[in-house]
């Protein structure tokens, strides 16, 4: 019984320090990259469509703070073969205030675009 | 005592090149090159992310608008500067063009400011007798534009003991030449304010 018990705790502890599975590929998750601590920024639902041949991107961010928080963020752009098909962009920064929930536009610098990163930054 | 001779040259040889700096850099440690990519705010003026900003937002709305159908020929004009500020808007315009001409929607005539070297080189070509007639550009078969780009930017700046706000509200609108028809038209705004 003893055993079983030791053991039980065992697996609970191996489960505890065990890195979380990568996100699914296609999923919201897989498309942000989070360059170090991303403090109270969530990246939500995305909405990708392609209008007059460019791809276009719909993010959902929420601050979960209720204090106003700054962030950095820029798109890739990537083809077919998930390499970059255009300069990389400039970075640009956003204030989310307290607990706000927005919806960050993106479109597309080449028609050749079919995948794309959003990399956020936290200062 | 020749193999002496040649162990000790080796010997230098190598040591010399291990004490060689193998870095690909000469100078000082106190410059460096950064990332041109980087938000820059060392000052609330006018400053390059601003007009990368700007360059990259116009571009991409005209682009996927759809205006641009069937590469149409564009004549851009230079942006006018209405702030306060000195900004070499031509780099602006530039910007913009450059990225249009990434995207493939648009072809571009000779701008107003490189129109005079146009006509100078046709000229010289037609009139000086030179050049093989062959390889002569003829007169006459410039391919007009069928819109025209033009934009501004202006600003709104405040003070007060505790604040410098300054608002940028650039324009860019397409044209159609014939109908004189703005068929497109956008509008960036940045704000920065420095709190003192």
């Amino acid at each position: 019984m003893r055993m079983k018990i030791v053991g039980a705790l065992m697996l609970a502890l191996l489960a505890g320090c065990a890195t979380p599975p990568p996100p699914a590929p296609g999923s919201a998750a897989s498309k942000v990259v989070s360059m170090g601590d991303t403090k109270n920024i969530e990246v939500g639902a995305m909405r990708v469509a392609r209008e007059n041949g460019f791809l276009t991107v719909k993010a959902q961010l929420t601050n979960t703070s209720s204090r106003n928080r700054m962030m950095y963020y820029r798109f890739a752009w990537l083809g077919n073969d998930g390499f970059p098909v255009a300069d990389e962009e400039s970075w640009k920064s956003m204030t989310l205030y307290g607990s706000q929930s927005t919806v960050l536009p993106a479109i597309a610098p080449v028609p050749r675009a079919t995948d794309f990163r959003i990399e956020i930054n936290t200062p | 005592m020749l193999s002496t001779r040649l162990c000790s040259i080796a010997a230098i040889a190598l040591l010399v090149t291990g004490c060689a700096n193998n870095s690909p850099s000469l100078g000082s440690k106190n410059i460096s090159y950064g990332d041109t990519k980087a938000v820059e705010t060392v000052t609330n003026e006018f400053g390059s992310t601003d007009l990368q900003m700007i360059a990259e937002s116009m571009t991409r709305s005209l682009a996927q608008s759809g205006t641009l159908q069937g590469r149409p020929v564009v004549q851009v004009y230079d942006v006018k500067n209405k702030t306060s500020e000195y900004i070499d808007t031509r780099e602006i315009t530039n910007s913009i063009k450059t990225q249009l001409m990434k995207t493939g929607t648009a072809r571009f005539a000779s701008d107003d400011n490189q129109m005079q070297n146009q006509v100078d080189q046709l000229k010289l070509q037609n009139q000086s007798g030179l050049y093989k007639k062959t390889t002569v550009a003829k007169t006459g078969n410039m391919v007009a534009a069928k819109y025209r780009l033009e934009g501004s930017i202006s600003s709104i700046v405040k003070r007060s003991s505790d604040y410098k706000d300054v608002f940028y509200k650039f324009s860019l609108q397409l044209i159609d030449v014939e109908s004189g028809l703005a068929e497109w038209m956008d509008e960036k705004e940045i704000r920065k304010t420095t709190e003192r």
